[in-house]
């Protein structure tokens, strides 16, 4: 069904204005200027092109404003109603004038109206100021975006503060709630005031409630007693008491909610929503249309198989959170409830949490290096297995050496036979291994090693007698040059006086610059 | 926490040391000090440079093939903590180390045997050709050749047990 937009109906402007633009528009649009030589058809076709455009605009403009004014038989009664509200609210003299002027301020009075739609299903709520409906309706709005997500949208209508005066003295905001009353499919909860807040007594709303009463009958209705934090239905007088209970013997739900607490505030809702939809479903099945579509529908049923039974299947989890749900069953306790018990003391340990074939060993610090080594890289199930075929093959290997030569006898044997002196075997370099422990410390240092050479240097690398004199001669003519020069080795690059006065002072002359 | 390799002289990179250098193709090198670090950058290939421990596996200088390297694998899949496993599991490595640790010792050894026999042997060539070396000398020489061995013999000792 359409949404009305009385806001975008086009400006219908007054008359004398709607013919000054029209001529502005033309003088505008159309050549402006003629020249005497022109022939007198052409300047006969000139004006004639501006009339016939004055013409046509003349004509889009009314019917523009034609097609966008609501028919009045098209539309909703809702409107219609308030239409006619409006005509009485306008006063005749402005009637007696252009028509157009009279349009347009009718026009001006449809956008003022809020923009509903008439045929959404709507809970309406209504009850005296200051009781509590808006709150209401901040609340359930903040709760769900849409008052309940069925494939049509429903809306909340706020009905102003209804006053208790006769008909014909309430002014025109009531006048546009109540007309709306009429003709909305709406569900009504009436807001009641339980603690007398809103400054009317229990008694006045109720004398309202049965005022309002002849316009809701065909519409389902809910009482709601609001502000049940301050006051309780219980703490009422015996009869205010009574008043609800005669309520709810006439067929109307009494709900106390409070839109401080939300109590009741989601119940509201959904008694209105679900009683509405029930009213709708049984005025369509009362009606005329239903046998119509009813003889065009026909349920199939599939014939059964086999006796086998086959209930739907619901996952054993969900089971169980609903009846977690319906017992509310304390939550499990969290790390953060546990860190706040704790406090100070608290320290995270996750390995608690570990899945581990022997929960004992939960808790164990775990090595992961040894000696250079990453331990992670020797675990393996059959790590026993590989080390026993291991320590086979070094048994072997040791029967083998065992029967090879000692490399030590060896060592010795042929020391000797190069007439080495073998008689200091304690001190002897091969030996080290069994020394370790003893005074080894300074022997072990490579630096030291390397510092104390065995073989003097001025002979290492010579096996002549010729070449270790040569060597000798080498060194002593590469000392010449330092030694003549006052060096103190190779690499002294001193220079004793960097700018020497006779050099640097006097006439050029006599090739001094040569000896710079 | 893990001891990485260092990528060019294969040495351990202990948590908190070194460098990380990922190429465009995702390849992760890792350096235990600026000397590799700058070695590499110089491009040449680890397999050339002598100190390196690639070197020395190349050129057959070191023990390479053999049954207790393969205890050291990378696992894919982790395996759940068990006390008992993983008790086992040290104990078999403080032992397979030990064979591992004699068995190169003895390689190398082995090595510097031959060594020693070929030295030898280009001694006797030598002292064939030169008939005017004094007896002296000769001695010299040979205690110097000795010496010498027995020098190195010391430095590889010392080397390896740094390792």
């Amino acid at each position: 069904m359409a949404h009305y937009n009385f806001k975008k109906i086009t400006v219908v402007p007054s008359a004398k204005d709607f013919i000054d633009l029209k001529l502005s528009k033309t003088q505008r649009k159309t050549p402006a200027v003629i020249h005497q030589h022109y022939q007198i058809h052409h300047i006969g076709h000139f004006y004639m092109r501006k009339v016939k455009f004055t013409q046509q605009n003349y004509h889009d403009r009314l019917s523009q404003i034609l097609t966008d004014f609501p028919k009045l038989d098209d539309i909703h009664p809702f409107y219609w109603t308030m239409l006619l509200k409006i005509t009485r609210a306008t006063p005749s003299t402005a009637r007696q004038k252009q028509s157009l002027a009279y349009l347009e301020q009718v026009c001006q009075h449809l956008s003022h109206l809020p923009t509903t739609d008439p045929n959404t299903r709507t809970p309406l709520l209504c009850g005296y100021p200051n009781v509590g409906k808006s709150s209401f309706i901040n609340k359930v709005t903040r709760a769900d975006v849409d008052v309940r997500s069925y494939y049509l949208r429903w809306q909340a209508v706020d009905a102003p503060g209804i006053l208790d005066h006769p008909l014909e003295y309430r002014n025109t905001i009531v006048m546009q709630a109540i007309t709306a009353l009429a003709h909305l499919r709406a569900a009504v909860p009436y807001v009641m005031d339980l603690s007398e807040q809103c400054g009317h007594g229990l008694r006045e709303q109720l004398e309202l409630f049965q005022n309002i009463r002849p316009l809701f009958i065909n519409k389902p209705l809910i009482v709601v007693a609001n502000k049940c934090d301050v006051k309780r239905i219980a703490e009422l007088s015996e009869d205010d008491q009574k008043i609800f209970t005669d309520l709810q013997a006439e067929g109307f739900p009494v709900i106390k909610t409070s839109t401080l607490t939300e109590e009741g505030v989601i119940k509201v809702k959904t008694k209105a929503c679900d009683r509405l939809l029930a009213h709708q479903v049984e005025t369509k099945m009362k009606g005329n249309k239903v046998n119509e579509a009813l003889n065009r529908l026909h349920l199939a049923v599939p014939t059964r198989r086999d006796d086998k039974e086959r209930p739907p299947l619901i996952p054993e989890g969900v089971v169980t959170r609903r009846k977690r749900m319906e017992m509310e069953e304390p939550k499990k306790k969290r790390e953060r409830d546990l860190e706040l018990e704790m406090e100070d003391d608290y320290i995270l340990d996750l390995q608690k949490y570990w899945d581990l074939m022997n929960s004992s060993e939960k808790h164990d610090k775990i090595p992961e290096i040894w000696e250079g080594h990453n331990i992670a890289d020797y675990i393996d199930p059959a790590v026993m297995k590989k080390l026993e075929e291991l320590e086979k093959g070094e048994e072997l290997r040791t029967a083998a050496r065992e029967y090879d030569s000692d490399s030590e006898t060896v060592l010795e044997n042929e020391s000797c036979s190069l007439g080495v002196d073998m008689d200091n075997k304690g001190d002897a370099h091969y030996s080290v291994q069994e020394k370790k422990g003893e005074d080894s410390a300074p022997h072990s240092s490579v630096a030291w090693s390397r510092s104390c050479p065995q073989t003097p240097r001025d002979v290492s690398g010579l096996w002549d007698v010729k070449m270790v004199k040569k060597a000798k001669i080498m060194m002593k003519n590469a000392q010449k040059k330092m030694n003549r020069l006052g060096k103190k080795g190779e690499a002294d690059r001193h220079v004793f006086d960097m700018k020497p006065k006779h050099l640097l002072s006097g006439k050029r002359k006599a090739g001094k610059k040569d000896r710079r | 926490m893990r001891i990485e390799k260092c990528y060019f002289c294969s040495g351990p990179i202990y948590p908190g040391h070194g460098m990380m250098f990922i190429r465009n193709d995702c390849k992760v090198f890792r350096f235990c000090k600026s000397k590799c670090h700058k070695n590499f950058k110089k491009k040449p290939n680890p397999r050339k440079v002598r100190w390196t421990k690639a070197f020395r596996k190349a050129a057959g200088k070191e023990l390479t093939v053999d049954n207790s390297f393969e205890f050291v694998t990378r696992r894919n899949e982790p395996i759940k903590y068990q006390r008992e496993l993983w008790n086992k599991t040290i104990d078999a490595m403080k032992r397979v180390e030990e064979i591992k640790q004699k068995r190169q010792a003895e390689f190398i050894m082995n090595r510097l045997k031959k060594i020693k026999s070929y030295i030898k042997f280009r001694i006797s060539k030598k002292s064939s050709k030169t008939s005017m070396l004094s007896e002296p000398l000769l001695q010299a020489k040979g205690s110097i050749w000795n010496r010498k061995w027995y020098s190195r013999c010391k430095r590889m000792w010392i080397w390896k047990t740094n390792q």
